[in-house]
């Protein structure tokens, strides 16, 4: 918990930036999140101090892309690398946020962050220095597809932080990939605002190694007749926290989830999502899986906010997991808050094994145990990895989780 | 586009049993300490068991904090301010109904619940409480005949003391939580249910709260003790008169079923829910659980919440015995200002254990209705099961319905389903039976009576048409 004591013990350095010092005012009154609040009562807190038992390193190490580049247009980038970017095409332009814009839009966030919530974003934002944060602005169309990479190095925690703009009537594929190294912890935090009629299909994979920490915070905010599908996966991290807050601040928008978190050995991650519709006419199909093997614990937690303007709402979650081992652990907890009456919404949540039927037909017809519990997940996994854009074909994800298994 | 106006008129129906009983009183003063619990004790000629078991509750209770969790707006209740025993006065030894105040009696027959010998309900044998104390129980021979033990848990604690003692707080602990450590302390009066090994009870057991008195809390205490092979049915209604000043009304029910038998327990629950303003009204706060103890037990909740100005209630089912079932089966109708927080924990220990949750949540007016449930698989119960339904309906822009439900799973070979949706009165099938020749409100009704249909019918007989009426009243309004 070194970082914790620097937190409260330090006096702020006057080097930091704006940011980062009205983030470690906030953290300074409440260093730690309140651990019997429902967001955090359910975290390991082994895990969690482990988490912060790293040395804050503002420069990486050089890293090992996980997979070749697809084709040549892919636009790859680098948190902390590439902070110099400046593309402009005949039909697009993708370009760095300017220092003034990118410190009024955190600003205006922060204003609205509460303690506990945005625990995770507050301990980024006091983190992560001037290079570990990059801003882009994307214009225009026909994109390129977009891929960007974030990393934490051995034995150090990394904060990086990501910001979007995406303009008007734009349309973008665009996959983050979140490495964690052996022993390592890395704060990510993504912004990301989507104007008026744009569209985007955002992936999130995060992979660890062996002992490596996660915490990864997703803010989004969609006006209106904005289109956002996220397809995301969590898996092989010692301890992952995936916070997903979006909000449809003017409703009469889209909102698409997909996202899986693998648990194994005494591996911890959970899922917190908050999905608030400020406006009528919002749309969210959400579904999230998870699968527990081992001595894991999966965890997820997912609200859905319908205030009286948000009249005529359409929004729908569904938590499937699979409880693969005795040792192992799920909990899940959608929720409803409603208080718009010509709304539909309507959630689910299933506990189960393997279908044991399924695997019995499928071994009547001379096929292993091992094969049909294999084509079983393959089908459980294959729904959310179509869903995350670019890696479905070039990153074969779904042999990469089928051959661990 | 539906009438709002038209559909808030429907819902709008004033209390009918908000009338006072102009009877003698006995109260003690005001407040809560150790002093006032010896005197309760004393009161009622109790053993000292019974005395230190309160003593300690109260001593956990002072320790304890009042949840917040439920995020419930009310005033913050002073408990020094409410007096914690109220009975009618008479005289000393009753040995029949025609020694009752006539007074009394009078009240219960304008509840509906005659006791007098020639208007007996057929077939229900009822234990009457009003305000801290039970002032009569019907039917009491004939059950006897079977060796089932009616009676209100004061007598029990006189006559079958070692009962009590053997079973009193061992599935509700005084340290359970602050309502229910406030209860073990203060608890004045309840019924008491013990049915023999291999004895289906002869008829439906019934208890009816009445609190008269506005300022005085009721806190009951029912013990529900079903032996092997036993099955009973037991019913619960409640109604308070109508007062400006908030009541506050903490029960303790306590279930206990051994291998085979089983326990149904319906409650229709209609205190005084406060004026339009929220003003007045019953603070509800409730612990109810059953303890499936014995292998193949069954206990079966069922409820129709539409009073009280705030509801915080879980009836739940501990799992323990091999192959054992729990069912929660809940309406909750909230209208005006009334705040609803209810739902249930199913806690699957034994293997092979079972259980289902049909919740339905009726918001209107400016409430706020919640299903909160925990259902918990552990790492014991192979082969369980869960079925969560809970829908919630929406009558107007003002109100608003939550779901909270919480599953936790620690063993592979287990399924739980839960679903939830959440919608208003279905303008087409409204038009539909508009154009059919139904009346608006009476097409309302019946969609309510609808959407409640699968609750309805797991509760007996005779609560079925008090439930359907109460709902149609609620909803009926003018037409009712």
């Amino acid at each position: 918990m070194e970082i914790i004591e620097k937190i409260k013990t330090n006096k702020i350095d006057e080097n930091l930036t704006e940011i980062q010092k009205i983030c470690l005012h906030k953290l300074q009154s409440s260093p730690l999140p309140n651990p019997k609040s429902e967001l955090w009562r359910l975290s390991n807190k082994s895990k969690f101090s482990n988490f912060l038992d790293y040395s804050v390193n503002e420069k990486d190490s050089k890293f090992d892309i996980p997979y070749p580049k697809n084709s040549k247009s892919t636009i790859r980038l680098i948190i902390g690398e590439n902070c110099e970017t400046k593309l402009i095409e005949r039909n697009y332009s993708i370009q760095q946020l300017s220092e003034d814009e990118l410190q009024k839009y955190i600003k205006e966030q922060i204003y609205f962050f509460k303690e506990n919530e945005n625990w995770s974003d507050l301990l980024n934002l006091s983190l992560s220095c001037k290079n570990n944060i990059l801003g882009l602005k994307i214009n225009g169309s026909k994109i390129p597809p977009i891929e960007i990479f974030s990393h934490a190095s051995s034995n150090s925690l990394n904060a990086k932080t990501l910001v979007i703009f995406l303009e008007k009537n734009c349309d973008v594929e665009l996959l983050q990939v979140n490495l964690g190294k052996e022993n390592s912890s890395l704060s990510q935090s993504t912004f990301f605002c989507l104007k008026e009629n744009s569209s985007v299909n955002h992936g999130v994979v995060s992979y660890g190694e062996n002992r490596s920490n996660l915490l990864n915070s997703l803010n989004v905010i969609q006006q209106k007749n904005s289109e956002y599908n996220l397809g995301s996966l969590h898996f092989k991290f010692n301890y992952a926290r995936f916070e997903i807050s979006i909000m449809q601040s003017e409703g009469n928008a889209k909102t698409n989830i997909k996202g899986m978190q693998i648990t194994k050995k005494d591996e911890q991650i959970s899922t917190y999502t908050k999905i608030e519709f400020n406006g009528p006419n919002g749309f969210l199909d959400q579904i999230n899986k998870s699968l527990a093997d081992d001595e894991s614990h999966a965890i997820f937690e997912g609200s859905i906010i319908v205030p009286k303007i948000a009249q005529r709402t359409d929004a729908s979650q569904l938590s499937r997991n699979l409880l693969l081992s005795k040792l192992a652990q799920i909990d899940t907890k959608p929720q409803l808050e409603i208080i718009a009456d010509d709304v539909k919404c309507k959630h689910g949540a299933t506990i189960s094994q393997l279908n044991e039927e399924e695997l019995f037909y499928m071994r009547t017809r001379g096929i292993t145990l091992t094969e049909a519990s294999k084509l079983q997940l393959s089908s459980y996994f294959q729904e959310i990895i179509s869903f995350i854009p670019i890696s479905k074909d070039k990153w074969d994800l779904l042999d990469k989780l089928l051959n661990e298994n | 586009m539906v009438n709002e106006n038209l559909v808030k008129n429907v819902v709008k129906e004033p209390y009918k049993y908000g009338f006072i009983t102009d009877i003698e009183t006995e109260k003690i003063e005001k407040g809560l300490n150790e002093d006032i619990i010896k005197l309760i004790s004393q009161k009622k000629e109790e053993p000292k068991f019974l005395l230190d078991f309160r003593l300690k509750a109260f001593k956990k209770w002072q320790k304890m904090k009042e949840p917040d969790w439920a995020a419930l707006g009310y005033k913050k209740i002073d408990y020094q301010d409410i007096i914690y025993y109220s009975a009618p006065k008479q005289k000393e030894k009753i040995s029949s109904l025609d020694e009752v105040d006539p007074k009394l009696l009078e009240t219960f027959d304008k509840l509906g619940i005659p006791l007098t010998e020639q208007k007996k309900l057929t077939n229900v044998a009822v234990d009457a409480v009003f305000d801290s104390v039970s002032i009569a129980t019907t039917f009491r021979e004939e059950l006897a005949e079977h060796g089932v033990i009616f009676c209100s848990i004061s007598e029990a604690v006189k006559n079958h003391a070692d009962l009590i003692e053997k079973y009193l707080g061992t599935v509700v602990p005084a340290s359970d939580n602050y309502f229910a450590a406030l209860n073990s302390a203060v608890f004045s009066d309840g019924s008491f249910v013990y049915i023999p090994k291999g004895v289906t009870c002869p008829m439906d057991l019934s208890s009816y709260f009445r609190i008269n008195s506005g300022d005085s809390g009721q806190f009951e205490r029912t013990l529900i003790i079903a032996e092997e092979s036993s099955s009973v049915s037991y019913l619960e209604g409640c109604t308070a008169p109508m007062f400006d000043t908030n009541t506050l009304h903490a029960a303790v029910v306590e279930l206990i079923a051994l291998d085979d038998a089983s326990i149904k327990y319906s409650t229709v629950q209609n205190w005084y829910a406060g004026d339009e303003e929220g003003i007045g009204g019953i603070f509800n706060f409730v612990t109810k659980r059953g303890k499936c103890l014995g292998k193949r037990s069954k206990i079966s909740w069922s409820q129709v919440e539409t009073g009280s100005a705030i509801t915080w209630k879980y009836p739940s089912c501990l799992l323990l015995g091999e192959e054992s079932v729990g069912e929660f089966y809940s309406v909750a109708l909230t209208n005006n200002l009334q705040q609803a927080d209810t739902g249930t924990k199913m806690i699957h220990i034994g293997p092979k254990t079972k259980s289902t949750i049909v919740s339905k949540g009726i918001s209107a007016g400016n409430s706020k209705n919640s299903y909160r449930g925990l259902v918990k698989i552990g790492t014991k119960a192979t082969g369980s099961r869960n079925y969560s339904q809970c829908d919630s309906m929406l009558i107007g822009d003002q109100a608003s319905a939550n779901t909270f439900p919480y599953i936790k799973s620690q063993q592979p070979n287990s399924e739980i389903e839960h679903e939830a949706s959440t919608c208003r009165i279905s303008e087409d099938q409204l038009f539909y039976l508009q154009s059919r020749g139904i009346e608006f409100e009476e097409a309302v009704s019946m969609m309510v009576s609808g959407f409640c249909r699968d609750v309805f019918n797991q509760l007996p007989m005779e609560f079925a048409a008090e439930a359907d009426k109460l709902l149609a009243l609620k909803l009926e309004g003018s037409v009712g």
